[in-house]
């Protein structure tokens, strides 16, 4: 049985090294309670490069979104406390900054596009106010300019009337034009990382692709970094120069996005493969994942995915798997993996 | 925007009327006979008879009702039964004791109360949140004319700091007039700083948890702009809606306090009108408290739509 060597700090590399990574996540846990025995977030570690987009994926409840919120700076604390691990951003490890300092890098150097465009503007105030007070916060212009730099904004998000807009409130637009305001809002003073947090989730079919379709145009406008979190595989399969694929807080395989969608390692990316449905004829019934994701205090010691997977034994329930690298950035946490290899070597 | 508020004080109207009705049937409806205390003694039918005939008391109600509500509106609310003076002489002699009184008492529960209820919110579960609560209890527990006699005996009779009691109008010597005033105000203020601290704590930890609180720290926007103006200006309802209603409660005079600080409000007016059945004084000034109600809720309509913009466009 052979298997190549994990790489030795545990890290897993999704990104080609030419360029120095934007943010660079290594080791990162967090917990929401003190002394608990399990981590919420478990030694994740990922990052990304200028221009490229890689794709947080897992189903609710996985800590993608914490784990954003965590990177951004908005997660409550206490009860929410970093255990272990460091964020690079530029250099700077974001873990280590002050408050003050880190507020200065939000919605300047990195900023946050959320879910819920419906309640995520503040209803009191203008969409051109809102936009405004971004650009006062980390630039030193008038009101004026600021209005007027707005302005430029929406019409970049492709707003129609965007005179007639600015002056608007949240409740006057729909769905889409508040996320558009939102983008317009995270993108106004050129951030080096776009965080987007399930940024089509709650809109319809039809202003996700567009949404989209913004977002991608912007980035190759900008050649702003992105980290899409979703759990749209659909998403990732357009958008994504790299995957992440997390499940119970830990990432079990990442890598470009050809090598997740064409050779999957993990039986947990497998499943997730299985689970979706394509055109065309299908053969037999939609695969699912048995079980459910386990209650933070019974998590096994050992691979977390371990209650869920057809391949698992008991080294798979007691020992967490090394992370294995197949080149290209691609690896993946399994002792199974390389999957076909392996189950070769078995038989 | 104007037409909504016009449409307000149109809906004001069948409240106002309905506000004269009872005005002037409850006064009906009380036992007792003012006659008797006017004709003093002796009570003797002929002058009962005469009196009866004077007050028009022996005709039919809605009578009497339209008659007292003609001179309402022309600004006469009749004499008092008892000294013969104009209700409208009383009122225009008291309504600017109480009025001055109300508003630096409700300034002073907003001065204390809002920044406690911030400041409790923002700091939950903490010491300060459970201090600030405490206080609050205690500020609701405190009978008004206790805290009012300790702080005479203090800061009157120890330090000699304020008067004691009095009123000197505002337009005679006005820094006099918010010295002697300050005092009572604070004591009214401190009640009801406690109610306006509970509401904008509860409002505030509301909002501080909503999706736009987060963009907006998203946006780097410091604590400070996140709280009192992102947060606030969404947790100001509530908070309007209770100033309001004080306010609205302060203008029917404090009697207590009043009596404790001997300031010759509305509600001593109101409390020596009830006693001696002086109907024609009772009805001007609770309809005077009545209309000032109305005209304070109108107020808090209107701030509503200048605080929420959803309000301002109805779809």
């Amino acid at each position: 049985m052979s298997r190549p060597q994990a790489l030795d700090d545990g890290t897993m590399q999704s990104v080609s090294p030419v360029t120095a990574p934007v943010l660079a996540v290594k080791d990162f846990s967090l917990t929401f309670k003190a002394g608990a025995e399990t981590n919420l977030v478990e030694s994740v570690s990922f990052s990304v490069s200028p221009g490229k987009t890689l794709c947080i994926v897992g189903e609710s409840g996985c800590g993608k979104s914490v784990t954003s919120l965590a990177l951004m700076g908005l997660l409550p604390s206490p009860p929410a406390r970093i255990v272990s691990g460091t964020a690079e951003f530029n250099g700077r490890n974001l873990f280590a900054m002050p408050e003050r300092a880190r507020a200065d890098l939000r919605g300047n150097e990195m900023a946050m596009i959320f879910q819920e465009p419906m309640t995520s503007l503040n209803p009191a105030f203008t969409v051109g106010q809102q936009i405004a007070e971004g650009i006062m916060r980390h630039r030193d212009v008038s009101k004026g300019e600021a209005r007027a730099e707005a302005l430029k904004m929406l019409e970049w998000v492709r707003i129609p009337a965007p005179e007639k807009r600015l002056d608007a409130y949240p409740h006057q637009l729909s769905g889409g034009m508040r996320q558009r305001v939102m983008i317009a809002m995270a993108l106004a003073n050129r951030p080096k990382l776009l965080i987007a947090d399930e940024p089509t989730t709650a809109l319809d079919v039809t202003i996700q692709a567009q949404i989209l379709a913004l977002v991608r145009q912007i980035q190759a406008e900008t050649g702003t970094a992105m980290i899409l979190i979703t759990h749209d595989l659909g998403v990732v399969a357009e958008v994504a120069d790299d995957v992440a694929v997390m499940y119970a807080g830990r990432i079990v395989e990442s890598g470009p996005v050809e090598a997740i969608f064409g050779d999957p390692q993990h039986p947990y990316t497998i499943g997730l493969f299985g689970s979706v449905p394509s055109l065309g004829r299908r053969q037999g019934r939609l695969a699912t994942i048995k079980g459910a994701v386990p209650p933070l205090d019974l998590m096994p010691k050992g691979c977390r995915f371990a209650p869920r997977c057809p391949l698992a034994d008991s080294r798979c329930h007691d020992e967490v798997p090394p992370t294995v690298p197949f080149g290209d950035g691609h690896s993946a946490a399994c002792w199974y993996a390389p999957i076909e290899q392996t189950m070769e070597a078995r038989q | 925007m104007l037409k909504i508020i016009a449409r307000r004080v149109f809906v004001a109207i069948p409240t106002l009327v309905l506000v004269t009705l009872i005005v002037f049937g409850l006064q009906k409806i009380l036992p007792g006979d003012p006659l008797l205390t006017m004709a003093g003694e002796e009570r003797d039918p002929q002058v009962l008879a005469f009196l009866r005939e004077k007050y028009r008391l022996d005709d039919p109600f809605h009578v009497q009702y339209l008659a007292w509500l003609g001179n309402v509106l022309t600004g006469d609310f009749g004499n008092s039964l008892r000294t013969g003076v104009p209700v409208s002489t009383l009122i225009a002699q008291k309504l600017p004791v109480t009025l001055q009184l109300a508003v630096m008492a409700i300034i002073m529960a907003m001065l204390i109360g809002i920044p406690a209820g911030i400041i409790a919110a923002v700091r939950k579960g903490t010491v300060t949140d459970y201090a600030a609560n405490a206080v609050a209890l205690s500020g609701m527990s405190i009978p008004n004319f206790w805290l009012g006699i300790i702080l005479i005996m203090i800061v009157s009779v120890q330090w000699r700091l304020l008067p004691a009691s009095g009123y000197v109008p505002l337009t005679e010597d006005p820094l006099q007039s918010l010295r002697t005033m300050l005092m009572p105000s604070f004591v009214l203020g401190t009640a009801l700083a406690a109610y306006l601290m509970r509401h904008t704590r509860s409002a505030m930890l509301g909002v501080l948890t909503s999706d736009y609180i987060r963009t907006a720290r998203a946006k780097g926007l410091l604590p400070k702009t996140v709280i009192l103006k992102h947060a606030l200006r969404n947790a100001l309802m509530p908070i309007v809606t209770l100033s309001t209603l004080l306010f609205g409660e302060l203008l029917a005079g404090a009697v207590l306090t009043e009596q404790v600080f001997t300031i010759p409000g509305f509600g001593k007016l109101i409390v020596d009108a009830v006693f001696t059945r002086d109907y024609a004084v009772v009805q001007g000034v609770v309809l005077c408290t009545a209309v000032g109600f109305i005209f304070m809720n109108l107020i808090a309509d209107v701030l509503y739509i200048l605080i929420n913009p959803r309000l301002r466009h109805p779809q």
